[in-house]
């Protein structure tokens, strides 16, 4: 930590001194090289860490220079009103770019982006106000008290003020309750939306992130140049942003950064051989995506990584999963009427009907197990309980609300958590940074306290993190904050979704096979994980395979047969029933191959084979 | 109505090209899920390499079409090899790769050709044909002829031959594919390198058609990926029918709109797409969790 201090003190001497040590034409090319590297902060927040293909940087950071070029210069702006002005353009175009966000991802966002980015070069060559091919020059030097900022030297400033500003509130953001969602968003839309995270907001904000980012840029460019015109703002550019961005490292703002101003940098000392050098950047893209698609950022992890394996490791050895501690037993739930109400849902995938008028209730403090053969619809239920597939018909009442049509971060909010039969863990968060998205249960619209509030932010991540701490404590997983999850054993992987699926403090936990693939001894850790859940205060339901399980957790189990409610009652009352039998051992496949009568329930002999 | 028809016809011609972009470019992404943004500069590449045999080499045009398409082949070759450890693992790196490799083309097509482009002529010179009123110039009919072609041809390759059906397999589920003994590598190489061949296609076709120089690329591959998408990703009817649509739309904001005619495609195109994101053939894709 100290360190830490130290290199980044030594490092704003190092920039307020290096004015002093350099030519005219270097200074210039420093001075581009930050507008560079802002740029490049944005796109980092929206590709590396948010996860949105944006590849209409280029235009917003178009919109700031030329909504300052055409106020100054047309409708007799001064400079800071122009470029107040000019931030909230570009911010609002971040909005309509955003847009298509909500409806497509991946490489769609990519094509839909470049096609506006595109569009916007287009419309600056050819209209009237933008000054056509030519541009616009003559825009004012902006004005500041005492310091002529027609100077180079002192722009330099002025840039390294407001870039220095962007870099500390870009990781703020990146390591705080926003930039963590972000990043779960990134990993696992669903998931993420799971555990209360607004994706529609969330992907706007990543636009208006980048947005804001490109508009300070552009600014800060029609200040310095002095003159905009359509070729600094080319899809060429876009694509050597682009590389900036990938080669210094997406998912590191500060990699970004060095990516920005290394690339800026080369490019200007190969200036007369351009071609070559864009041949020899596009090469190192490809070789990068290849060979390392963490960027340069992720270099010195990857050597660390290689060192550990040469010389063995040491540290880690010791780290175990620790017992559970369980819960302290809450009062008896005094709800009135069920906690959960599905009446006659049916959902329809095309012709496929998953789900056939099935009425299930739970009541609040029950361990509820939901058996089936495969492809019964029992994932299709959770799925329409937790707000992933909305029904086709029929209603779903959660604590007395109906929540038919509620999206899962309604839900999540409304206190329904579930867990994933393929495990869904944000990959690049850390188990902690897993477990501290779940424990966030603010709205999105709190993010008004990054613009206005910052101490607001920090008393509450400071909470968060006392908070993350004990649920780790509480489910063993200390020593296993800061590791990634997929580096963990599957059983505990397991563990650390319920532990996620806990940390958002739900009335409703839906498990869907929590036993799947786990061990002897880790079944019974389960059943006394679940068990100590529910005595929390904490309703239950589970999807399981592993009979044995489901017979001594639930004190009532449904079974669901091609969509179909086929039995419900303890779990005697179930085995006996003979459309279960049937279900599970094909009555009549059986004696049309000439077979016995099915075996009788006293032998629950599916239940026996899953346990073992 | 005259005028309807000849901004109908026109944008039938460059449909006809931005259909065999789209086409080429569904192939791969069908096959194995790359959306592959170097392929507009493979077809600018094409482009080019049709004309230096056309004009420079003096060449039939009908040879410097098939010479150019077995050059871009080699280069598709080479992309997918270079690519072929991050496929079907990170979608998007894969994407930002080909960006990389559309980068190089376009220093490479400068290095080669400099940066000032050149008109190629057509290699038809009948006079335009009269039909009903409209003016349909011949070489129009000839690009639209070519693209019939190949999609017939390209549908044929894919439902009736051993290596087309094998193809199919790697599409639907590349891990059953390689469990009844199909090189996946190999299916997906042939996949890259007869899109890069449709690409060199549609390259050589508009020539003639469009000034040929490095930024060629990019106007023709957008609107690529745009009927592409508009005709449903991956989807070979989508291709023609999205590239149709594009062109269409294409020469009708051109007329209407003049000097802000990308823009007005773009928006009307993005609208497009926002109300019905998986395209006109495209399947809705269920999210599991």
């Amino acid at each position: 930590m100290k360190s830490r201090i130290t290199a980044v003190l030594a490092l704003v001497v190092a920039a307020g001194a290096l004015p002093y040590g350099l030519g005219s034409y270097t200074i210039h090319v420093v001075d581009i090289a930050l507008i560079y590297a802002l740029l490049a902060i944005g796109m980092g927040l929206a590709m590396g860490i948010s996860g949105q293909i944006n590849l209409a940087q280029v235009a917003f950071f178009g919109v700031g220079a030329y909504c300052v070029a055409i106020l100054t210069t047309n409708n007799g702006y001064g400079f800071w009103a122009a470029a107040v002005l000019a931030v909230l353009a570009t911010v609002v175009t971040g909005l309509l770019v955003g847009i298509p966000a909500l409806r497509m991802q991946s490489h769609y966002l990519g094509i839909v982006t470049l096609g506006l980015a595109l569009g916007f070069i287009n419309w600056i060559t050819n209209a009237d106000i933008s000054g056509g091919a030519d541009g616009i020059s003559g825009v004012p030097v902006p004005t500041l008290p005492g310091v002529d900022l027609s100077s180079e030297y002192l722009y330099y400033y002025l840039e390294a003020v407001v870039f220095g500003l962007g870099l500390v509130f870009g990781l703020f953001v990146v390591h705080t309750s926003l930039g963590r969602r972000l990043r779960a968003m990134r990993d696992d839309a669903l998931a993420a939306g799971a555990t209360g995270a607004e994706i529609p907001l969330l992907r706007m904000t990543a636009f208006v992130l980048a947005s804001l980012y490109g508009g300070l840029a552009g600014i800060l460019y029609a200040g310095l140049i002095r003159y905009v015109a359509p070729e600094t703002f080319s899809l060429g550019n876009m694509f050597i942003l682009l590389a900036m961005v990938i080669i210094g490292g997406r998912r590191s703002l500060v990699g970004c950064v060095v990516g920005a101003i290394g690339l800026t940098l080369v490019r200007e000392w190969l200036s007369d051989f351009s071609t070559y050098a864009q041949l020899g950047y596009g090469a190192v893209v490809v070789l990068m995506v290849v060979f390392a698609p963490t960027g340069l950022a992720g270099v010195p992890a990857r050597l660390r990584d290689l060192y550990r394996r040469r010389f063995g490791r040491t540290s880690d050895d010791r780290a175990e999963l620790r017992p559970f501690t369980p819960y302290t037993p809450g009062p008896e739930p005094s709800q009135d009427g069920p906690l959960l109400q599905v009446a006659e849902v049916s959902k329809d995938f095309r012709g496929l009907r998953a789900l056939d008028e099935v009425s299930l209730t739970v009541d609040a403090g029950e361990i509820r197990g939901i058996v089936g053969p495969n492809g019964s619809g029992k994932t299709t239920l959770f799925n329409v309980v937790s707000g992933f597939y909305r029904a086709s018909a029929g209603t779903v009442r959660f604590a007395g609300a109906d929540t038919t049509r509620a999206r899962p971060y309604a839900l999540s909010l409304a206190g329904v958590a579930r867990t994933f039969q393929n495990l869904r863990l944000f990959g690049q968060l850390t188990v902690r940074e897993n477990i501290l998205v779940a424990l966030d249960r603010t709205r999105t619209y709190t993010i008004w306290q990054y613009a206005l509030w910052q101490p607001g932010v920090i008393r509450r991540e400071r909470r968060l993190r006392g908070a993350a701490q004990s649920v780790l404590e509480r489910y063993g997983l200390v020593d296993f904050a800061e590791a990634a999850p997929a580096s963990l054993p599957y059983g505990i992987q397991r563990r650390i979704e319920i532990a996620r699926a806990m940390a958002t403090r739900p009335r409703l936990l839906l498990l869907d096979e929590p036993a799947a693939g786990l061990n002897g001894e880790e079944v019974q850790q389960l059943v006394r994980i679940v068990r100590s859940i529910r005595d929390s205060g904490t309703t239950v339901v589970l999807i399981e395979h592993n009979m044995g399980l489901v017979m001594s957790l639930c004190e009532k189990i449904t079974v669901l047969s091609s969509g179909k409610v086929i039995a419900e009652g303890t779990p005697a009352e179930v085995v006996a029933a003979p459309e279960v039998i049937e279900a599970y051992l094909g009555d009549s496949d059986l004696s049309e191959l000439g077979m016995s009568a099915p075996p009788s329930a006293e032998r629950p002999s599916p239940a026996k084979e899953a346990t073992s | 109505m005259q005028e309807t028809l000849q901004t109908l016809v026109g944008g039938l011609s460059l449909g006809a090209v931005y259909a065999l972009v789209a086409l080429g470019f569904s192939l791969v992404y069908r096959t194995m899920g790359l959306v592959n943004f170097a392929h507009a500069d493979i077809a600018m590449i094409g482009a080019y390499a049709a004309s230096t045999f056309y004009l420079t080499a003096k060449l039939p045009f009908a040879l410097a079409m098939v010479l150019s398409i077995l050059i871009t082949g080699a280069i598709g070759l080479v992309i997918e090899r270079v690519l072929r450890p991050l496929e079907n693992k990170d979608f998007d790196l894969m994407l930002i790769g080909t960006i990389g490799f559309g980068i190089v083309l376009q220093a490479v097509a400068i290095l080669i050709w400099g940066t000032t482009g050149r008109a190629v002529p057509s290699p038809v010179r009948t006079a335009p044909l009269d039909i009903l009123g409209v003016r349909v110039r011949t070489y129009d009919l000839l690009v639209m002829a070519v693209t019939a072609l190949a999609v017939v041809g390209l549908g044929f390759f894919l439902a009736r031959t051993k290596r087309g059906a094998a193809m199919q397999a790697v599409a639907m589920d590349h891990e059953a594919a390689t469990a009844v003994g199909i090189d996946v590598g190999r299916s997906n190489a042939l996949a890259f390198a007869i899109g890069a061949g449709l690409a060199a296609l549609a390259g050589g076709l508009v020539g003639p058609m469009l000034y040929v120089d490095a930024s060629l690329g990019g106007a023709l591959g957008i609107k690529g990926f745009a009927a592409a998408m508009l005709g449903g990703f991956g989807s070979i009817n989508g291709a023609v029918v999205g590239g149709i649509l594009i062109g269409v739309l294409d020469s009708y904001t051109a007329g209407h709109f003049q000097g802000y005619s990308v823009l007005a495609t773009f928006l009307v195109f993005t609208v497009a797409i926002m109300i019905r994101p998986m395209g006109i053939f495209g399947e809705r894709t269920v999210s599991r969790a």
